[in-house]
């Protein structure tokens, strides 16, 4: 049965054609995912990666389609048509395969039911893909021909750069857009979450992270009973939109409403008026108000409605942040140091008040202000010790060097604290080739690139959707693209 | 040497016989003399081998020869590197590539200029090494802390007066060494709070942590006291944990057997109380130079029912304090009053009415004391082992008669400053087991009481008789023919002596320890009688004997090879003299104060020759006069100066 499923994985790849940036992404990954579980699916048969290849497919598909819908966001017909042949493309591959299942079946009439429903699955999550998809796509055009937003939010157009490379993120935030899209879960969904449970995992780890911060300005110890409130969800787009009033006549977008206010007066006397200029009165209190709270977009996560232990967020503001923060790539990088990232600018800014200043350091590279929150940190992770200061260190680094090998947590610590931008371009390469091999790295060599998303966790497992971070940072300097994807081809041919 | 081998021929070598172990079995009994197993390896070749395998511990004299001794005995599992006062590099990597596995122990305690790169090979290569004694490395930083936490294995470690240690080379080394067992942090002044406080929470297995004079206060005690197996604890001159909250802990650490907290002053009985309630394991406690004794802390100590052993040094105490004690103690072996104010015949003789089981006493300084007590003491204490009185001058000359007749089983008894007679010497010379006797000061001693010393007490290795100017030769030839086991002797200022004492102190050969301070009559002569009898020599002070001179140093460089210490002030030896001390390969510390024939020249030779030295006790004068290279590249070999500039003292009387 394996070396069937493997096969049938291979031939998938190979036929799809390999021209276009979509395709090439979609090559790529499947690789890069499949090669080490591969090793493992020769070797013991286990349910849940009976599903693997489809789930990986669904995956591709939702990161093209996110990827999709948010060049559809400003309105752009050649993105659009680029959508419509990738769609087409998809349903080519798909039709492919169901040729091939048609073929394979004459071949393995004795296999078990199990084969027959995993491709049956296979196909359903392609085609909800591409239902999906379809939709998104009419539509998103709807915002847009309401208002020509002026600008996408600034971390697409990092990912238009970045081609196909980006998979992860877009994955990720396209379960998102599926969800809210379709308003019912896909069914694939819950194997979804199995498989890949290592980039649930980093979503959780996120998630717990800012719930910390969050809890500051969200309320910790309300407790409204569920119905007593009333819940608004805003979509993503408007979360992350720069402005929330536009004006109807020129499309200007602004922060505050008072802005546009002042803003109309340009559009005619008819605005200038003390009515049109003062602040619109709330709704006259007859009818009861109810409470209003948030819900974040993302589902899964713990400010999502549909969360078992559902905790709504105060204000509007507090669902931006929170989104931000937990679901958003951090795009603002401290320019002191150059490792801190944030998605939020307020975050930014408060970090680059004390940035500089922390001078207690963990061997996960954490830095601190205070040396007790430091023997804080250390009483709290097994294998964390303190990293002694660069230059004391320099004579300890020294004899280390060649004994890189067997090297603890601690000298890697220490080492890697003051890295120069390219020392972790090997660990990137690394990465690439041998995922399964560094799932359970332990906190060492990524260490410096990893703990600004941790924080202080760096030593909850570590997923591979890191290692695909740390590739994500190498991708974008070197030209290893070909020759690690080559490596991959090398490794399936070999197992094939 | 020669001879021998051409006896016994390869063929018949009666040795063939025996197997390996029993040889070693043999070697094991030659422990006592160094130089006793030096000669067995030069028998023969086989026999060289043997000895090689057979030998586990090293103190190697200098750095230089490490590689060619490592190779020579593989099996070292204990290296003990205070003779050497600067290991460089080169030497630890040697140790870390020949002693792998073996290695166990290693000693660096007297070492300085420990570099970490070096100290991180050796905790990477030997991996093994459970104990290590890092003890005065000064110079020693947080990195060779982190060196040290990569030997992972380590049990004990000792960390003494390592002053520029912060608490995050502790932290390393706590997160590193779990296994540690011993740890001592006594002076290292830069740990506090949180680095005790982080060793505590990952090191579970320790017994035994000293935090002698650390910044530490009361935070990092909860989880010190959470620790499960610790044993030993010492808090000595912690000043910064006090009373107020060490009221809420209401269980101290179950497992605690001893506890020093000795000058805590801000420690009074209500922080003692509830630092050892639930401690009824406790055996030892020590609370020198803390508050007074009164009832009140004397109850404390109530629960503590498996205390054996109480010392309270330099405490003002209270007579009902003691007698508080008495009641409360079940079975006390030992009690230390030593310079304790307060003590009275009452108080202790209601101590010595309840705890007839006293081995150890210790009544130094209670200057109030009267025979009424001693009478109390020799009557009820028959078990007493150790006794030390000194200073105890309202007591009469009879009362040491009654200690002599009661208490047989004393191994030492310090007698300094009192009024002790040859009575009483005599009555004591019935001690037969008595090991130690410091008779310092005792103006009433005569050689006839020696002479009963001498025949009574076989088994003396340590007699003092420093200012009893009561002594003459006689004495001394009665002690050197009766204690043939005698390892240590004083006679400084005893001026009646002259070589006569020297020539019968020469079949000491045990002789390890030499003072003869202020003895006028003394020449070369009885020195070089002392350098061919006592080859253990190591430790010789023979200032302002005037009398000694080139002649004496000639014969001691020739014979004293385990010479370490020396004192040559005010005597009339010159460069030759110090020269030819040079060639002695052990000598470490020398005082030359105020040496006549010196010249910059010959002591800078001199100097340049002895590679062992490691302290140099110098009159400031020469500070100028020897060549700064000179003293730099002594510095750096690891020699220590001092410089003294004491005017000449003309006169050496004492009591007129």
């Amino acid at each position: 049965m394996d070396p069937n499923n493997r096969l049938s994985g291979n031939e998938l790849r190979n036929s799809i054609p390999n021209q276009t940036a979509f395709s090439h992404f979609n090559t790529q990954h499947p690789q890069k995912w499949e090669d080490p579980s591969l090793i493992d699916y020769s070797t013991r048969i286990e349910p849940p990666f009976q599903g693997f290849n489809q789930v990986k497919i669904s995956q591709d598909g939702l990161g093209n389609e996110m990827r999709s819908t948010y060049k559809i966001q400003d309105w752009d017909p050649s993105a659009m048509l680029n959508n419509l042949s990738f769609l087409e493309q998809k349903i080519h591959q798909l039709q492919e395969l169901v040729h091939l299942i048609v073929g394979r079946r004459m071949q393995v009439l004795g296999r078990p039911d199990e084969f027959v429903t995993q491709q049956q699955q296979l196909l359903n999550a392609d085609l909800t893909s591409i239902i999906v998809q379809l939709i998104s796509t009419a539509g998103s055009l709807l915002p847009s021909v309401k208002s020509t937003l002026p600008a996408a939010p600034p971390s697409v157009g990092q990912f238009g750069q970045l081609g196909g490379a980006v998979f992860p993120l877009p994955g990720l935030n396209g379960g998102v857009q599926l969800q809210n899209t379709n308003g019912s879960k896909v069914p694939d969904q819950p194997n979804q979450s199995d498989i890949s449970a290592n980039c649930v995992t980093e979503q959780n780890l996120n998630i717990e992270e800012h719930d910390l911060k969050e809890e500051e300005d969200a309320d910790e110890g309300e407790n409204l009973p569920p119905g007593t409130y009333e819940i608004l969800q805003p979509e993503k787009e408007e979360i992350l939109a720069p402005h929330t009033h536009f004006c109807t006549i020129c499309g200007k977008g602004f922060k505050r409403d008072a802005n546009l206010r002042m803003h109309m007066r340009g559009h005619g006397d008819e605005y200038k008026t003390p009515a049109a200029l003062a602040k619109p009165h709330k709704e006259p209190s007859s009818e009861p108000t109810l409470i209003k709270r948030y819900s974040c977009p993302y589902s899964g996560c713990k400010r999502n409605k549909d969360h078992k232990k559902f905790q709504p967020l105060k204000t509007i503001l507090c669902v931006k942040n929170h989104y931000k923060r937990t679901h958003c790539d951090k795009s603002y990088t401290c320019s002191r140091c150059n490792t801190k990232r944030f998605s939020v600018i307020a975050d930014l800014k408060t970090h680059e008040k004390h940035c500089g200043k922390d001078k207690w350091l963990c061997s996960c590279g954490t830095t601190f202000s205070r040396k007790d929150k430091l023997f804080g940190h250390i009483t709290l992770f097994q294998g964390h010790t303190p990293a002694i200061s660069v230059e004391e260190s320099k004579a300890l680094v020294g004899p280390s060097d060649q004994k890189e090998g067997n090297q603890g947590t601690n000298k890697a610590g220490s080492m890697n604290f003051n890295f120069p931008p390219n020392a972790t371009s090997d660990s990137g390469i690394q990465s690439i080739m041998d995922v399964k091999g560094n799932t359970d790295d332990p906190a060492g060599i990524f260490s410096p690139l990893n703990f600004d998303n941790f924080g202080g966790f760096g030593e909850f497992p570590r997923p591979p959707f890191d290692d695909s971070e740390s590739s994500f940072a190498f991708l974008l300097s070197g030209s290893y693209n070909y020759s690690q994807k080559n490596e991959a081809d090398d490794n399936s041919n070999n197992l094939a | 040497m020669k001879r021998q081998k051409r006896e016994c021929p390869e063929s018949s070598n009666p040795f063939d016989v025996l197997s390996e172990e029993i040889i070693f079995m043999v070697l094991d009994l030659l422990e006592q003399n160094p130089l006793d197993k030096k000669a067995f390896s030069l028998v023969c070749k086989s026999f060289y081998a043997t000895e090689s395998k057979h030998r586990k511990t090293l103190k190697p004299l200098r750095q230089q020869h490490l590689p060619a001794v490592l190779s020579r005995y593989p099996n070292i599992t204990h290296l003990d590197l205070t003779m050497c006062s600067r290991v460089s590099d080169a030497s630890l990597s040697s140790i870390s590539n020949a002693c792998r596995f073996n290695l166990r122990s290693i000693d660096f305690s007297q070492s300085r200029l420990l570099s970490c790169s070096g100290l991180l090979g050796l905790a990477q290569n030997c991996k093994n090494l459970v104990e290590i004694d890092l003890s005065n490395g000064t110079e020693l930083k947080d990195s060779a802390m982190a060196a040290i936490a990569e030997a992972r294995n380590l049990e004990k470690l000792w960390l003494a007066r390592c002053k520029s240690i912060t608490d995050m080379g502790i932290g390393c080394v706590a997160v590193g060494c779990r296994k540690l067992k011993l740890l001592s942090l006594k002076w290292c002044l830069g740990v506090g709070d949180l680095g005790v406080g982080l060793v505590a929470v990952k090191c579970k297995e320790i017994r035994s942590l000293d935090l002698s004079y650390l910044p530490i206060t009361n935070k990092c005690l909860p989880s010190i006291l959470k620790l499960q197996y610790l044993e030993d604890l010492v808090l000595e001159g912690c000043f910064g944990i006090d009373d107020d909250s060490l009221g809420v802990f209401k269980h101290g650490c179950k497992s605690l057997k001893s506890l020093d907290m000795s000058s805590c002053q801000n420690i009074s009985q209500s922080g003692l109380s509830s630092l050892i309630s639930g401690t009824e394991g406790l055996q030892q406690l020590t609370l020198a130079y803390g508050s007074p004794v009164t009832t009140s802390l004397a109850n404390g100590l109530k629960k503590l029912s498996m205390l054996q052993s109480i010392k309270l040094d330099g405490c003002m105490i209270t007579c009902d304090g003691l007698k508080t004690i008495a009641d409360w103690c079940i079975s006390l072996r030992e009690l230390s009053l030593s310079k304790c104010s307060g003590v009275t015949d009452e108080g202790l003789s209601s101590v010595v009415m309840k705890q007839r089981g006293l081995t150890k006493l210790d009544i130094t300084c209670c200057r109030k004391i009267t025979d009424a007590s001693i009478a109390c003491i020799a009557n009820l204490c028959n078990s007493l082992t150790s006794f030390r009185m000194e200073s105890c001058t309202l007591i009469s000359r009879e009362a040491f008669v009654l200690i002599g007749q009661r208490c047989h089983l004393l191994e030492e008894l310090d007698l300094t400053d009192n009024e002790i007679d040859d009575e009483g010497l005599k009555s004591i010379s019935r001690c037969s087991k008595l090991a130690t006797l410091k008779l310092g000061i005792c103006l009433n001693i005569t050689d006839e009481g020696l002479m009963h010393i001498g025949k009574g007490c076989p088994k003396l290795k340590e007699l003092d008789l420093y200012r009893s100017s009561g002594i003459t030769d006689l004495g001394i030839l009665e002690i050197a023919r009766g204690c043939s086991d005698l390892e240590m002797i004083n006679i400084a200022y005893c001026k009646e002596i002259t070589d006569a004492s020297f020539l019968s102190l020469s079949k000491c050969s045990q002789l390890r320890t030499f003072e003869s301070r202020g003895c006028p009559l003394i020449t070369s002569f009885g020195l070089t009688a002392i350098a061919v009898g006592c080859k253990q020599l190591t430790k010789l002070d023979i200032k302002k004997c005037h009398n000694i001179d080139d002649a004496g140093m000639l014969q001691l460089a020739h014979f004293s090879q385990n010479l370490r210490q020396i004192n040559l002030s005010y005597t009339s030896v010159t460069d030759v003299g110090l020269l030819s001390l040079a060639s002695i390969s052990c000598i470490q510390n020398i005082t030359i104060l105020h040496l006549k024939g010196l010249t910059p020249s010959g002591l800078a030779a001199a100097l340049l020759s002895c590679g062992g030295l490691t302290k140099m006790k110098l009159q400031s004068t020469f500070k100028w006069l020897l060549p700064q290279p000179l003293l730099e590249h002594l510095e750096a070999r690891g020699c220590a100066f001092q410089w003294r500039d004491k005017v000449l003292q003309v006169s050496f009387s004492f009591y007129s």
